[in-house]
């Protein structure tokens, strides 16, 4: 008995030292540096060279890709080496993947999984998976039918569908390897993000906030799908995951239990604050970053208080869940400004000092520069036009809100900027450490915004508002702004009069930007000067993100889908009236020329050098 | 010394013996009944026996056999304008104008504007019924008169009647950047 009790105790000690030891060899020893960094600019984890094995390509989700055998010299060669249909005519939000010449595709609702050999001419399909979901998902999805993307780790491709589950698929052979379920679709909840995978960990959030949804991040085991834990984004601190180890940076976020006692009764538990968009990692600091969506209802007077955690971006431990620090951006959120958009990890050098970064281009119009150690808001300025506050407090974290921009019940609030689908949506920006410049796909539109009572019916919207939007000043509705971090201005942008830029960005190590436009132009752009060096008319407009890997041979492709839909793209779909400025959530009074320009597609391009 | 009678198998004796003259023309004309049926089954099926009335009032496709129109449910609300804002009211309440919109435009679920030319009961059966495809089935909750003053409003819609029609934007001040 004695002798088993020793054994016991020299491999628990032994287990310890392995894992202190591999723990330690986790955490890099020095800054990693790409060719063509200016100087005081770091990258905290850079894409693995030609590979594209996560959403954003990397953990940082800056979107840049060393690769530069595609440059400002010969790209204006590029031209088209294979385009595949996949027969679903919705928006193509979202990005292939490229692992071990394998090229993976989501797509729309129904979310099948095709994966393409780049070993062979034109790139034959070499399996389909078809999860099969339940179609009543197809009424819930507010922002038009989308899948954000899968992630790849340990030979598996994994991803969600619309009808909350997530599926682990052998990234070789195309067969399940675990399946679970993750949301309710009784309480109209569902699922478009893409899974972000940290070491044994796959994160995933939900949608439906316009149902009153709960929100949510799940972390499931990598090996087997195994539910790790569940943070809420309101309720007790033990569902937010909130304990000893929360070290929020403003006064505002401490407290016990705020994501209860920030809600009237118990309208927390329908209270919003979804997680549809992307999630970043410091594997440094052993953090994830996201941001939570708006509060539920829309109607802000029927939730009075701060409504804590919705509109805020957390910072949490990957394996605990434990909530590090938190920053509600938009506290009792008026306006629908979701806190879900991509936040870029990099170190650079802030005002005299090396600092740990992070940046947050806000659908409420501001563009955050953050201390991702400890929530510091170092600087918000406005990208787009804004009216609804004038600016943030930075002692405080709050915003200093107009107050005759608040919306209420009963009264009909005019030209209100940005309007509710954002100074941004959550099509992802790019940063390239050769200029120190963020390329940000920026709308300028305002909103008339009329608050009604809302009524709770489980699997219906529990909206609370009527929206209506068009135009913001300047005359412009769109433009690819390229925002330079260090001093905090547009140093240029490419303006789009009529229509948002609505896809997604990638910057490249040969000094290009790409990115599309509704109507469907792909473009290659200088990352420096911002003039077009190269354009292609795709079928259907961009509303998907750009990324680039390399094939078999070493030669340098770049892919992107062109099928319009989302936010602001349903519009152009065939069952939405271009009579009615309010249809599609108020997208279509400011998008009423989208069908004109562009139909629905279904398409992956993959372009290349000759 | 050989048995000169018909040798007869035991079983035979015991069915013959066991039973009489009646029993066997019932049998033999079940039998036969038996046999026409059972080739009939290969040839010439005719109807199955009608019993109790049809399942469906509402039809969604054509209704099989010669053309004849379908005798519809009628919108006991057709022509009231009382109806129109009260199903309007409904719209809202039930939150139908959080997928279809708040004018009926459409957004996850379809653009309701310009049905005028379909018939109410079929925009009645599918309120009632729902859609696989994620449209409740509000028939499993609510009454007929409202489903019916709801299908009044969705009529209207796009047309001169609309109770509440969608407005052009106005904007009455103009924002400057920092």
């Amino acid at each position: 008995m004695k002798r088993q009790i020793i054994q016991v105790v020299a491999s628990v000690c032994s287990l310890g030292f392995f894992a202190g030891l591999a723990a330690a060899q986790a955490k890099p020893a020095k800054p990693i540096t790409v060719p063509g960094e200016m100087k005081g600019v770091q990258l905290v984890s850079p894409v693995p060279d030609g590979k594209w094995a996560l959403p954003a390509g990397d953990y940082a989700n800056t979107r840049y890709s060393p690769l530069n055998r595609i440059n400002t010299s010969n790209v204006k060669k590029l031209k088209v080496v294979d385009i595949v249909s996949d027969g679903i005519t919705r928006g193509h939000e979202g990005q292939p993947l490229v692992v071990n010449n394998t090229l993976y595709m989501v797509t729309p609702f129904p979310n099948n999984l095709l994966a393409f050999d780049l070993t062979k001419p034109n790139f034959p399909l070499k399996w389909e998976y078809k999860p099969g979901p339940n179609g009543e998902a197809f009424a819930l999805a507010s922002r038009g039918w989308v899948n954000r993307g899968a992630s790849y780790a340990d030979g598996k491709i994994i991803y969600a569908t619309l009808d909350d589950n997530v599926i682990a698929v052998n990234a070789k052979t195309g067969k399940q390897v675990w399946r679970i379920k993750v949301g309710s679709l009784s309480k109209g909840e569902t699922t478009t993000m893409a899974p972000l995978i940290v070491k044994n960990v796959v994160l995933v959030g939900n949608s439906g906030g316009n149902f009153g949804v709960r929100g949510k991040l799940t972390a499931l085991d990598l090996s087997n799908g195994d539910v790790k834990w569940t943070a809420y984004n309101t309720g007790p601190d033990k569902d937010v995951r909130i304990d000893s180890s929360f070290h929020p940076y403003y006064s505002n976020a401490k407290g016990k239990n705020l994501g209860v006692s920030s809600w009237p009764a118990d309208a927390w538990k329908r209270g919003g604050g979804t997680v549809w968009g992307w999630i970043s990692y410091d594997p440094e600091l052993n953090l994830i970053y996201y941001g939570t969506g708006n509060a539920a209802p829309l109607n802000p007077d029927q939730r009075s208080g701060d409504n804590k955690w919705t509109c805020t971006i957390w910072a949490r431990n990957p394996e605990t869940g434990q909530a590090k620090w938190a920053d509600q951006l938009v506290p009792h959120d008026a306006w629908g400004y979701s806190a879900i958009n991509e936040n870029i990890l990099v170190d650079m050098d802030w005002q005299g000092k090396m600092r740990k970064l992070l940046l947050h281009p806000g659908a409420n119009g501001f563009m955050f520069v953050i201390d991702r150690t400890d929530g510091q808001i170092l600087s918000a300025k406005t990208f787009e036009p804004v009216n609804w506050a004038d600016g943030y407090n930075l002692k405080t974290g709050l915003p200093e809100v107009n107050p005759t921009e608040v919306t209420h019940m009963g009264a009909y609030a005019r030209n209100v900027c940005p309007s509710s689908a954002g100074a941004k949506g959550s099509v992802p920006s790019a940063f390239s450490p050769q200029t120190g410049l963020l390329y940000i796909p920026a709308h300028n539109t305002c909103m008339n915004y009329e608050a009604i009572k809302a009524n709770y019916i489980a699997r219906t919207p529990f909206l609370g508002a009527n929206t209506l939007m068009f135009p913001g000043p300047g005359g412009y509705q769109g433009e690819l702004v390229a925002w330079d971090v260090k001093d905090g201005k547009k140093v240029w942008s490419i303006k789009d009069q009529n229509l948002p830029v609505y896809s997604g960005v990638l910057a490249t190590g040969g000094g290009l930007v790409f990115y599309g436009t509704m109507e469907g132009w792909f473009r290659a752009v200088d990352a420096r000067s911002g003039k077009i060096l190269w354009q292609f008319k795709t079928g259907s407009g961009i509303v998907g993100d750009p990324m680039t890997f390399t094939g078999p041979h070493g030669k340098q492709y770049i892919a992107i889908y062109s099928g319009v839909g989302g936010r602001m793209g349903m519009v152009a779909q065939p069952d939405i009236s271009a009579s009615d400025p309010y249809a599609a959530l108020g997208a279509a009074g400011a998008m009423k020329d989208l069908k004109k320009v562009t139909a629905p597609g279904d398409q992956l391009y993959i372009f290349a050098l000759p | 010394m050989i048995n000169r009678r018909l040798h007869i198998p035991s079983f035979w004796q015991k069915a013959v013996g066991a039973w009489n003259m009646r029993t066997l023309a019932c049998l033999s004309s079940l039998l036969l009944v038996f046999t026409f049926v059972g080739c009939g089954q290969d040839r010439n099926p005719g109807p199955p026996p009608m019993s109790g009335f049809p399942v469906s009032r509402i039809p969604v496709g054509p209704i099989p056999g010669p053309a004849q129109k379908a005798t519809l449910p009628q919108n006991p609300y057709a022509g009231n304008t009382v109806a129109l804002q009260k199903g309007h009211r409904l719209f809202v309440w039930f939150n139908c104008a959080g997928c279809h919109g708040p004018h009926g435009g459409g957004g996850t679920g379809p653009n309701l504007r310009g049905m005028e030319g379909t018939s109410d009961a079929k925009i009645f059966e599918v309120i009632a019924q729902g859609r696989g495809t994620g449209m409740p089935a509000w028939g499993m909750k609510l009454p007929e008169n409202q489903i019916w003053m709801l299908v009044s409003y969705i009529k209207s819609l796009g047309t001169n009647e609309e109770p509440d029609p969608p407005l052009a934007p106005s904007k009455h001040k103009v924002i400057q950047t920092q």
